[in-house]
């Protein structure tokens, strides 16, 4: 749902909001004067739905370069006492952690809320990390919804909450709650029309090392004052059962899973339960009153034991004497779901499983076998698939045969390309039938890694890394091969978007978040700039001179940039169907197809396909690109339209 | 509008790109309307460029959790043939399975890495599991003027079977709310389609009050 929709809504009523869009209108409702974000699934839609409403309620929205400039922008806006947020994937604070730690040590003056969006069971990451280790290393309390609307109230909240405390907050929100959907109840949008004030404070922003004791100081003293006052925070809630001495404590997403695994024991409100809301610090005064009241205890908490070993050591300390369970019955590795949390509520509570998973298993397995694979591919058109082909093409020639072109003395004899890649769309071509990307490590991590390469293999090393990729964490990675001498083909893919996390606009484009014009950073300029001597710009479509670029990219000493430019195939037909205009599909012309596979075995376009004996195109995935036709040997492929004509 | 339910669960499977997610979020907008609890959870990300996609929808008095407890949910939607397979876990002796039978055939397939399973194979497997109705939602969203309509084929079909706990004008109103103004009138004509096609499927194989 567009969040333009919910503009002049009437309070109480309600509406389906997915988790990102509940929380971007939680920012709204809660005062957010500057938004500032770098795209990463699960988190994109949160500035994407900011950016629909931001001219509404004059919310400064924008797409950062990278996760740690988008904080700082933030952190700029809340010194100058305005209410501001950064959003991004787990991962993303990662890049941003520095001035992560160090805007913690400053504190908050506007509310100033860090949305991080943790990927349990990683489904589109690098990595599985629990981001409270990092809120808590930088004494910043942690909220953790278990539905979109209550991700919604938290927001509004938390705004005040940093204010009154003076410290930044995090709201730690996962997949299953930021891609999942609940009613979500309207309420009052509260625009504050506060005048951004900057004030002179070297005390506080410049770091001599006095500054920075300081600072700490002042840091521990705030969270001494959210600890002592933390039983005042609400989104936390217990209820003691007498006489049942037995307890769980539900921390953030898990509360779902309890609460249905107890509704299918049929033991709800039958067994005392703390549900956690705020994660960290944890309210003592909640689980002190629940630790009276039961002999055993199981903690339920998805990735890393935190609420455990808080639980634990505050019990150790105040010498209560109670059996602990956590992660020896709740899994570390991977998302919860319903399934464990209820195989370990009926370990723990000693009762029988209404639902005999052994048998569910037994019966769905064979079938769950039978499906073909579905791995995702680069879409019908997608300028990507015909840069890999004439990279792979012209990658293995020169590896093949240096002496052909006169690299014997660098490649040796015969040797094998190696293609240190990066992530995005273009990422999948890891995948048949180009298998051309050997490495994705973390953003920009391949062109580092080849920096590192270069120095100590004799083989050509072409490194491809997407254009928002190479904004994002690309460039001092190529300042250092180009000062280094690394020989290396840098391929930057230019789409003009970051399209793998929704095509979102990137610094290379002419347009910004909210679509309004913007000044576009050419990537040619940035690598000439950055001291590379040889930079080729050419469409991938042009595969003749694509070919010939990278054979000359590939004779070069020292790094060289090939920077293939066209459009993300999704944003230029979207931009064609708003204008009435219908692709025009490809057909093959099958007295001329030999049925040499070229087709489907080294280009893999999803609308070609083969019917019994026949290649045939699927007209309804076909957009008319015509890639197809410059790489069959055969001109098999010939526009419907055309041959009608 | 109030319904009484306690929890009714709705697992969607298909091929990124088909409408899943959109039916999904037609079904907690009437759950909404109805002045239900929704939870629901969506797959986005990687697997939207043409890979397998599946989207929970719940709602009722005690749905709590984003995801479907394994072994209970009431329906599955598979918007293709063999996507459905994967996900039979989440299903029970007593769930209502509606399948579109118009395939879509992965590159996998043609490049030999792997296989497609015959349409009879594929039923065999739901039939030995739940009840089962087979349709060609694509054939009768086509049949209704455009192939994007299949989801709501798929929408009104399991309206058709009676199982379904939230009314028609109920659902219609959240098509309504869901998709573009000028397709609204070819999504109810493919909704009757599905409900239609469904009612005759069952009364020819004496499933009627089964079904109930
Ligand atoms: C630190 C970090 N931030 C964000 C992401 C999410 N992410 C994955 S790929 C990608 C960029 C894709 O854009 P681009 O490099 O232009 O390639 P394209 O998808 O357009 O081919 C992003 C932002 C990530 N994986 N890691």
């Amino acid at each position: 749902m567009s969040l333009r929709s919910l503009v002049g809504r009437k309070n109480g009523g309600k509406v389906l909001l997915m988790g990102n869009e509940a929380i971007a209108w939680g920012a709204v409702e809660g005062g957010v004067s500057v938004a500032a974000g770098y795209p990463g699934t699960p988190s994109s839609e949160i500035i994407d739905s900011l950016a629909e409403v931001a001219k509404e309620y004059n919310i400064y929205v924008e797409w950062s370069t990278n996760e740690k400039v988008a904080l700082e922008v933030a952190l700029a806006a809340s010194y100058c006492k305005l209410r501001s947020m950064t959003s991004m994937k787990h991962v993303g604070l990662n890049v941003a952690h520095d001035s992560f730690m160090t805007a913690a040590h400053i504190g908050a003056r506007g509310g100033f809320i860090v949305v991080s969006c943790d990927d349990p069971g990683a489904w589109s990451s690098q990595n599985e990390q629990d981001n409270r280790y990092i809120a808590m290393q930088a004494y910043v309390p942690v909220f953790e919804p278990y539905t979109p609307d209550e991700a919604k109230k938290m927001m509004i909240y938390a705004f005040q909450y940093s204010e009154d405390y003076g410290q930044p907050v995090m709201l730690r929100s996962t997949t299953r709650v930021s891609h999942a959907t609940s009613e979500v109840e309207l309420g009052a949008v509260h625009r504050l029309e506060r005048k951004p004030v900057w004030e002179k404070r070297p005390d506080l922003l410049v770091y001599d090392s006095a500054g920075a004791r300081r600072n700490r100081v002042e840091m521990v003293k705030r969270f001494e004052r959210i600890v002592n006052e933390v039983d005042k925070v609400p989104f936390n809630k217990l209820m003691v059962v007498d006489g049942s001495k037995k307890g769980i404590v539900a921390s953030g997403l898990a509360y779902g899973y309890v609460k249905e695994a107890l509704n299918l024991l049929n033991l709800d409100g039958k067994v005392s339960l703390l549900k956690l809301g705020m994660t960290y610090p944890i309210s003592k005064g909640l689980v002190k009153n629940l630790l009276e009241n039961v002999e055993e205890l199981l903690i339920v908490e998805e990735l890393e034991p935190i609420a455990e070993n808080i639980i634990k050591a505050y019990a150790a300390d105040q010498g209560f004497r109670i059996r602990f369970h956590g992660k020896d019955l709740i899994p570390l590795i991977g998302e919860l779901t319903t399934k464990p949390v209820l195989q370990a509520l009926t370990k723990f509570l000693g009762v029988e499983s209404p639902i005999d998973y052994d048998e569910v298993s037994r019966l769905s397995e064979a079938a769950a076998r039978l499906p073909p694979t579905r791995p995702p591919v680069l879409c019908p058109g997608c300028p990507h698939r015909a840069s890999y082909f004439s990279l792979k093409k012209v990658a293995t020639r020169v590896a093949n045969n240096p002496k052909r072109f006169g690299l014997e003395q660098v490649f040796g004899e015969s040797t094998s390309p190696i293609y240190p890649g990066d992530i995005g769309c273009y990422g999948l071509a890891y995948l048949p039938p180009f298998k051309a990307i050997d490495l994705a490590i973390s953003m920009g991590g391949g062109l580092g890694f080849a920096n590192g390469l270069a120095h100590i293999v004799k083989a050509p090393i072409v490194v491809s890394i997407g254009d928002s990729t190479f904004f994002h964490a690309g460039i001092p990675a190529l300042i250092n091969a180009v000062h280094h001498k690394a020989r290396l083909v840098v391929v930057i893919l230019d789409n003009d978007v970051t399209a793998m996390t929704g095509e979102q606009p990137t610094p290379g484009s002419a347009v910004d978040a909210l679509g309004q014009p913007a000044p576009r950073v050419m990537l040619e300029d940035l690598a000439k700039g950055c001291g590379v001597s040889y930079v080729q710009v050419v469409d991938p479509s042009d595969f003749k001179r694509s070919q010939e670029v990278l054979e000359e990219a590939l004779k070069v000493d020292g790094p060289a940039v090939v920077i293939f430019r066209r459009p993300c195939e999704l944003v230029r037909t979207r931009e064609m169907r708003r204008q009435g205009v219908l692709p025009e599909p490809y057909t093959v012309d099958q007295a001329k197809c030999t049925k040499c596979m070229i087709c489907i075995t080294s280009f893999g376009c999803p609308a070609i396909y083969k019917q019994g004996n026949l290649i045939q195109i699927d007209p309804t995935l076909c957009t008319g690109c015509g890639d197809c036709a410059q790489i069959c040997p055969h001109n098999a492929f010939v526009q419907a339209l055309v041959k009608t004509a | 509008m109030q319904t009484s339910v306690e929890r009714f669960d709705v697992l969607i499977a298909g091929v990124g790109g088909q409408g899943t997610i959109l039916a999904s979020r037609i079904i907690g907008r009437a759950a909404v309307i109805a002045g239900l609890k929704v939870r629901g959870s969506e797959l986005l990300g990687m697997s939207q460029r043409g890979g397998a996609v599946y989207s929970h929808i719940r709602f009722g008095t005690k749905v709590e959790a984003p995801i479907i407890p394994e072994g209970t949910a009431h329906i599955l939607l598979s918007f293709e043939p063999s996507e459905g397979l994967r996900y039979l876990h989440y299903l029970s002796k007593n769930s209502l399975i509606l399948v579109n039978t118009k395939p879509i055939i992965p590159q996998t397939v043609s490049s030999g890495l792997s296989k497609y399973p015959e349409l009879e194979h594929i039923t065999q497997h739901y039939r030995s599991y739940a009840t089962t109705i087979m349709l060609d939602a694509t054939a009768l969203a086509i049949q209704a003027g455009n192939p994007i309509a299949t989801n709501s084929v798929m929408i009104g079909a399991m309206v058709g079977s009676g199982r379904f706990p939230l009314s028609t004008e109920v659902m219609l109103q959240a098509v309504e709310e869901s998709v573009r103004k000028s397709l609204f009138e070819v999504n109810k004509k493919a909704f009757y389609l599905g409900f239609e096609k469904v009612k005759q499927i069952l009364e020819s194989e004496g499933k009627a009050d089964v079904a109930l």
